[in-house]
């Protein structure tokens, strides 16, 4: 007894008064500090610099001029279509898998979180040749598709469904372990006090998670407005048709259109710097509301 | 409001949490369930709350004789208080209390300011008043608790179940909160069963304890009735101190001492021990390893001298000065209340 008393004291005495990262010399922070910065710089700050100096190359009547061409706005309806349709779809599919994953025990759960991550895991590409495969002039159900006169690949379903396919992780994967950790008490306490199911969830469940499901839904929209590969692929970029903002960025500069391609690419980096705010306002709420439930 | 469980059986895989346990719980007592963990105490909790279901097949539940087995947790009238707490952490303390009463059908919805009154009732019930607005991470350990049981009462329930209420709280806030159930209880008289593992817990507040083991039921009495007439070995380990004695070849000279340790093992309290100074004939020899005098009791620790085998004693303070003792004495041990379990009696 009187060891384990004098232990800690003595742990305690023989402590450094600071750990030991903090007392490298002077010259090895400085470099380290001054590496990140100019990596900063050159890989972050400049790219996003140059998107805007070239969109504004041409003055700023010839910048908003190029939003009003009908092909970009075409192009901007298209993928404000296509967020709106995948991403709710993806915070449904999320809730629903989330919950399951996380409040009961069934066969198959870890297989089921591993495929929740294999669009993560899976090109792009790759993903938008597999739907060309299923649903494809000569896929499995081309024949078919084409008989009943649906379109789906070379057109806005395929898109619709590509997006989906890809930003499908988002709001899963951020809210599997949050309700892992939130366990079933709850939900219990609400059955015992003569709530339904769907009281329960409405009442108890979503309060508890909607700050992780905002910031996932704010991840999986900025993917699925942004994305461009699987996209790319079921396309077939008929202009004003099928085109996205980020293809539509491709074709404006393959046609060196440069003032055109970087205006509509400064509208994708724009969204990107209000998800990075809204992100870190959400961060930030999620973060107290955690701290507040332990 | 009576409880019955009758025949419950539960497993998870190959592992019996419950064996087949038959339970009556009398109106408007407080009831222990007691137990090591694994004993499956929780497990009947739940069971009785409709919160997780015995097996197929097997027994049922009543609350004052109707057959409960198939309501949902919702439908059976109870009021559940989880070890900890489940409190809904983005609610306030008022709208957690009035949770119950919100979430019933329009008909049966009291209207806002009679809602508002009973919450207000509640809180004073529990005497929490004035903590309406504060939100569960705002609130102390103990304070939780008594939100978590306003809340269970807020929908009249007629039977309290409580999962290891205290569990989660110090020790001071324990007692103190122990104390105050058992009076809360007296005042509302609604039937209550806790699962505790703290033996010290069950006796001090409950009018009668259940004790579990292994999946079973292995004793049901009043505290005096588990503490001084044990059922079984286990209950004789599990309830109190006890020192379990492996008969030596000789009975150390004690003919009495020699014909319990014939059955095997005796089980003698601490307390049931009298230390004489070993001049004397009665009672086995042993040397005194260990003198631990902080406490109202001195508690001693011997080491009998033929069978090795190490004992506990409790006596008094003025006692352990009358008899003047120190490490590595040599005294001798009479034994003035001792259990076997094939025949028990006492010295």
């Amino acid at each position: 007894m009187p060891a384990a008393v004098a232990s800690p004291l003595t742990t305690a005495g023989s402590r450094n008064p600071l750990p030991r990262a903090s007392r490298d010399a002077a010259w090895v922070r400085w470099t380290l500090t001054a590496v990140a910065l100019v990596f900063l710089a050159f890989f972050l700050a400049l790219p996003l610099a140059a998107v805007f100096a070239e969109g504004l190359r041409r003055g700023v009547a010839a910048y908003f001029a190029s939003f009003r061409d009908t092909d970009a706005l075409a192009a901007i309806r298209l993928t404000l279509l296509t967020a709106a349709i995948a991403v709710p779809a993806n915070a449904v599919f999320g809730v629903a898998a989330a919950w399951a994953i996380a409040k009961f025990p069934f066969r198959g759960k870890s297989l089921l979180i591993t495929l929740i991550d294999l669009p993560f895991a899976v090109s792009p590409v790759i993903a938008g040749l597999v739907y060309v495969l299923i649903f494809g002039a000569n896929g499995w159900f081309g024949s078919w598709l084409i008989d009943h006169d649906v379109r789906i690949i070379f057109a806005v379903p395929g898109i619709i469904i590509a997006t989906t396919f890809v930003t499908f992780p988002f709001v899963a994967r951020e809210l599997i372990p949050l309700m892992q950790a939130q366990g079933n008490d709850e939900e219990y306490a609400a059955a015992t006090l003569g709530a339904s199911g769907w009281q329960t969830f409405w009442r108890v469940t979503l309060p508890n998670i909607k700050w992780g499901l905002l910031y996932g839904i704010i991840l999986c929209n900025a993917r699925a407005m942004g994305e461009f590969g699987a996209v790319s692929v079921v396309s077939g970029h008929i202009r004003g048709e099928t085109d996205t903002l980020p293809l539509h960025v491709e074709i404006l500069y393959n046609e060196y259109n440069f003032v055109g391609s970087f205006a509509v690419a400064s509208l994708l980096t724009l969204l990107a710097l209000v998800t990075l705010v809204l992100k870190t306002i959400v961060e930030w709420r999620h973060a107290a509301s955690r701290s507040a439930s332990t | 409001m009576s409880i019955e469980a009758q025949n419950i059986r539960r497993a998870f895989g190959t592992f019996a949490a419950l064996a087949g346990v038959d339970l009556k719980v009398e109106p408007g007592k407080l009831v222990a369930l007691l137990g090591p963990s694994g004993s499956g105490k929780t497990t009947l909790l739940r069971i009785i709350a409709g919160l997780e279901f015995a097996d197929p097949g097997s027994g049922r539940i009543l609350f004052d004789g109707e057959d409960v087995t198939d309501l949902p947790p919702g439908r059976r009238k109870v009021g559940f208080v989880f070890q900890h707490y489940a409190l809904f952490r983005h609610l306030t303390v008022f709208e957690n209390i009035a949770f119950g009463l919100r979430v019933r059908r329009r008909r049966e919805r009291p209207p806002e300011r009679e809602l508002a009154d009973r919450v207000r009732h509640l809180l004073d019930l529990v005497q929490l008043p004035g903590l309406e607005a504060r939100y569960p991470h705002q609130l102390s350990g103990g304070q939780r608790q008594r939100v978590a049981l306003a809340r269970a009462l807020a929908v009249e329930p007629r039977v309290l179940l409580l999962d290891e209420p205290f569990g989660a709280l110090d020790a001071k806030v324990r007692r103190e909160l122990r104390r105050w159930l058992r009076r809360f209880h007296d005042e509302i008289n609604v039937t209550t069963l806790f699962v505790t593992h703290d033996q010290e817990e069950a006796l001090e507040i409950a009018d009668e304890v259940v004790i579990m083991n292994q999946g079973r039921i292995e004793q049901v009495g009043t505290p005096q009735e588990v503490y001084d007439r044990p059922a079984t070995p286990f209950v004789h380990q599990f309830v109190g101190n006890v020192n379990i004695l492996r008969a030596p070849a000789a009975g150390g000279g004690d003919a009495s001492f020699g014909r319990v340790m014939r059955d095997g093992r005796i089980y003698v309290r601490p307390q049931d021990i009298e230390i004489v100074p070993h001049e004397g004939r009665d009672g086995l020899s042993a040397i005194v390893r260990h003198i631990h005098a902080a406490g109202p009791q001195a508690r001693l620790t011997l080491e009998q001298v033929q069978s090795r085998e190490v004992v506990e004693a409790e006596i008094s303070r003025p006692e352990l000065g009358a008899l003047n003792l120190r490490v590595n004495d040599l005294v001798r041990l009479r034994l003035r209340q001792a259990h076997s379990f094939d025949d028990s009696y006492a010295i």
